[in-house]
């Protein structure tokens, strides 16, 4: 097995060019309303660093996490999971980090998704289990 | 599936099980004596993980071998992919739209 592909095993990047500016990118991850057009359908959240954030998808979906860094309009870094029961990936036991990186008039968005379930598959049980205790208490659960 | 998926991944004993068995097939005996509970214990995390897909089984004579399915964990990252995906373009639709219609009227 070969050592980068364990590291990055459990980590989404993503990057999309979006033809408006960072300001309002940026605004559809912290009004409520805005985010519902684009994620859930139903959002409440509390967009500083330890509020709370939580999408209703479909009524028994439901994804809950805290805020961590709010820079308007460059950066925004939250925790992510599921409220189900039993998932795989239970509140604050993933981060997202959002970086909205202007270009003229337009926004590059680079996303990242770390902490997630096969990262721990890949061998790093203990270290999983540990990132995810530390993440529960930086959350204040 | 994807539930089932979730749901065996969720216990940390079974992802270290898969981790042991990553890359390589092991008898149900040699797994459980890397750990400190019951076989009965091991068996049923076994059970979990095959029926989500995430093991596969062989009979060796009297012997069940155990190896990670490699398609079981890469199924849960396309479905993740898959959500980001999803999402980032209904994002960028609404975030154009919006822009275009605040350039149209003249200000936010």
């Amino acid at each position: 097995m070969d050592a980068q592909r364990v590291a990055t095993e459990g980590v989404i990047d993503r990057e999309i060019r979006i033809r408006a500016r960072p300001e309002t990118v940026f605004s559809f991850w912290t009004d409520p309303t805005k985010m519902a057009r684009w994620m859930g359908r139903d959002v409440r959240l509390d967009p500083r660093p330890g509020g709370e954030l939580r999408i209703d998808y479909n009524g028994s979906d439901i994804a809950v996490g805290a805020f961590v860094e709010v820079e308007p309009p460059r950066r925004i870094v939250l925790t992510w999971g599921w409220e189900a029961p039993g998932d795989a990936t239970p509140p604050g036991a993933s981060r997202v980090e959002v970086d909205f990186v202007p270009d003229g008039d337009e926004t590059i968005l680079r996303l990242r998704h770390t902490g997630l379930v096969a990262e721990a598959v890949e061998g790093h049980s203990e270290g999983w289990d540990h990132f995810l205790r530390e993440l529960v208490e930086a959350a204040g659960g | 599936m994807m539930d089932a998926t979730l749901q065996a991944l969720a216990d940390p004993r079974r992802r270290q099980i898969l981790a042991l068995v990553r890359g390589r097939e092991l008898a149900a005996g040699q797994i459980a004596s890397q750990f400190d509970v019951t076989r009965p214990a091991i068996s049923q995390h076994l059970t979990v993980l095959r029926n989500a897909g995430l093991i596969s089984e062989r009979r060796a004579g009297t012997r069940r071998l155990y190896r990670a399915r490699p398609s079981g964990i890469a199924e849960l990252r396309a479905w993740l992919e898959e959500f980001w995906d999803d999402g980032l373009a209904r994002l960028q639709r609404a975030a154009e739209q919006e822009e275009a219609s605040g350039r149209t009227t003249g200000g936010d």
